[in-house]
């Protein structure tokens, strides 16, 4: 990551995509079959256009899906799975992203290859590339 | 206009107006038929529009002039208007097929006019609803109701219908109206050269009728009287001796009990309200009529064929409601093969529809049912040769089952080579219909827009 911003950035994204996936799973358990409404559709295709615009190359879930197509009525249990594909691969990229620090035993973010003095969880992905 | 064959046309799909029922406030005429409903003029009456209000007013009044007239000995006066408002031609309202109804007879007419002098109420201040004829006089339907009510209220009905058609741009002719009452003379007259609408079968001129209006039955009615108001013990014990005849006859004797059934009516008035001319059938009933369907086994043993189509006939009506109107179902027969299509006015009401319209020229959808294990290259060809340029070029199949490869690369080729669009729904489509007609999630017929865009991404 080049500057804080794309942190900031970073922990919007997860927070939406969780918020995003918390709901829809729900309408997914009841109805898998049942189309998504236009508007959390259109909802959903924003956050991932922002995920597009942070999982770049290899953390990309899928290199020919970019959003969802209106007419091609998603039903909730497809918006389900693509949200829970751009979740891990998200959580992927935040943690080939942070670093311990061995002075306070913290996690901070790493920006423009050096550790940064914003905190962030510990990785629960480990052994993915390093990009 | 156009000379495109149409099936059940409307005079608005004829002149290319592109309004779907739902939006509009008039009843659209049908061009060969009339419209199943009526015009109870209680709806008038119970109207919170000062508008409405006053039309039943000057109904009343029209009506109640009729007594005068007795009253001042101009019986016969009387008689002959009344004849004249008891039919209403250029109202397509009704059963009749024909658009062509006939006026009572003499006698009936005489029977009515009776009433204001053999019924001291009336005598004294007139009707209050003039529809209170039926309790008295064998033969009054509510056809009949609605004939008196829309000709007295031609004059505002023609006003009416020069608006609706100004809005629209639904193309006029100047004509001639036989019988419209003028109130200031207190009696029917023609009037000339008024730009009106023209069915273009027949050159004769229509008028339209606020969709409010309309009912299946009058709000005041001689079975719903009967059946809870009528004192029946009080005519005869024995059941079977209770005819219509005497009914009638121990009205006029005891117009007390009218006008109890009248009151009681009036003040329940909340409860009326106007039929629309398409209703959905309930989420339920969806579910229950595609479990049906789930079950049915293909093929024709015991009648299976028919019972999809059936089934299938009073599903997609609702499910495709209000973006498409419904026209009829149709049985045709090609090579000796029956086929029941249903077939939907388009009205372009959606993005999808309109492409449908523009691209295809598809002024009417049709939808061929096929209760069969897979559709064969000769139910391709039977839709395809059906899919002519007047119908339009897209429609579709209702079966149970997707498309085989070589049927799939046949509609692909009839894109390629003829620009005609087909579009398969299965079962598993029609589950999702139904899905979403239930949750209100998405519109139902956004799953025939996802097919139709598969089927373009397969095109070349």
């Amino acid at each position: 990551m080049k500057n804080e911003d794309e942190v900031n950035n970073l922990g919007k994204l997860i927070v939406q995509l969780h918020g995003l996936h918390t709901e829809i799973s729900l309408l997914a358990k009841k109805s898998p079959n049942d189309g998504l409404n236009l508007f959390k559709l259109k909802l959903v295709n924003k956050v991932l256009a922002r995920g597009n615009e942070i999982l770049t190359g290899h953390y990309k879930p899928f290199e020919d899906f970019n959003e969802f197509d209106e007419e091609a009525l998603p039903t909730n249990s497809d918006v389900t799975m693509i949200l829970t594909l751009y979740i891990e691969q998200v959580e992927r990229f935040r943690s080939d992203n942070v670093v311990y620090s061995d002075k306070d035993y913290h996690w901070y973010y790493v920006i423009n290859g050096e550790r940064s003095n914003i905190e962030g969880a510990a990785p629960t992905k480990l052994g993915t590339d390093k990009k | 206009m156009t000379d495109m064959a149409l099936i059940r046309p409307r005079l608005t799909d004829q002149y290319g107006i592109l309004k779907p029922q739902a939006e509009l406030d008039f009843a659209i005429p049908f061009l060969d038929e009339d419209i199943p409903l009526y015009v109870d003029p209680f709806m008038l009456w119970r109207s919170p529009s000062q508008q409405d209000q006053a039309l039943h007013t000057s109904l009343l009044n029209a009506f109640n002039h009729l007594g005068v007239l007795s009253a001042r000995g101009q019986e016969e006066q009387a008689v002959a208007t009344l004849i004249i408002a008891s039919e209403c031609d250029e109202i397509g309202l009704g059963t009749s097929a024909t658009r062509r109804g006939k006026r009572i007879g003499e006698a009936a007419a005489r029977e009515i006019v009776s009433l204001f002098k053999r019924i001291p109420q009336y005598a004294q201040v007139g009707f209050r609803h003039f529809e209170e004829i039926q309790f008295f006089v064998d033969g009054i339907s509510k056809d009949r109701i609605s004939d008196i009510s829309c000709s007295f209220l031609k004059s505002f009905l023609i006003d009416f219908t020069i608006q609706q058609c100004e809005q629209l741009g639904i193309p006029t002719a100047p004509s001639e109206i036989q019988n419209v009452y003028d109130y200031r003379k207190n009696a029917f007259e023609t009037q000339r050269d008024i730009p009106l609408p023209v069915n273009p079968k027949d050159g004769k001129p229509l008028i339209f009728v606020p969709k409010r209006w309309l009912r299946y039955v009058p709000w005041l009615s001689y079975d719903d009287y009967f059946e809870k108001y009528c004192p029946q013990d009080e005519i005869s014990h024995k059941p079977e001796e209770i005819t219509r005849v005497k009914v009638l006859n121990y009205n006029r004797d005891h117009y007390g009990v009218i006008d109890n059934y009248i009151k009681a009516k009036e003040r329940t008035f909340d409860d009326c309200h106007s039929d629309p001319l398409f209703s959905q059938i309930p989420v339920t009933s969806a579910k229950r009529k595609f479990s049906i369907i789930q079950k049915l086994p293909t093929g024709k043993d015991g009648g299976a064929d028919r019972t999809y189509e059936d089934v299938m006939g009073q599903l997609l009506p609702s499910l495709l409601y209000p973006q498409l109107d419904f026209a009829q179902e149709q049985a045709r027969t090609e090579s000796g093969v029956s086929i029941r299509d249903l077939i939907f006015y388009n009205t372009a009401s959606t993005p999808f529809l309109d492409d449908m319209y523009k691209t295809y020229g598809s002024r009417q959808i049709t939808m061929e049912m096929k209760n069969v294990v897979a559709i064969e290259r000769i139910h391709v060809d039977q839709l395809n040769r059906y899919l002519a340029d007047e119908m339009g070029r897209f429609g579709l199949f209702i079966t149970r089952n997707a498309l085989k490869k070589a049927e799939w690369t046949r509609i692909i080729d009839l894109w390629s080579g003829q620009r005609k669009a087909i579009v398969v729904l299965t079962d598993a489509d029609i589950a999702q219909m139904v899905e979403l007609f239930d949750s209100k999630q998405r519109d139902p017929i956004d799953v025939i827009v996802k097919k139709y865009s598969e089927f373009r991404s397969k095109c070349p």
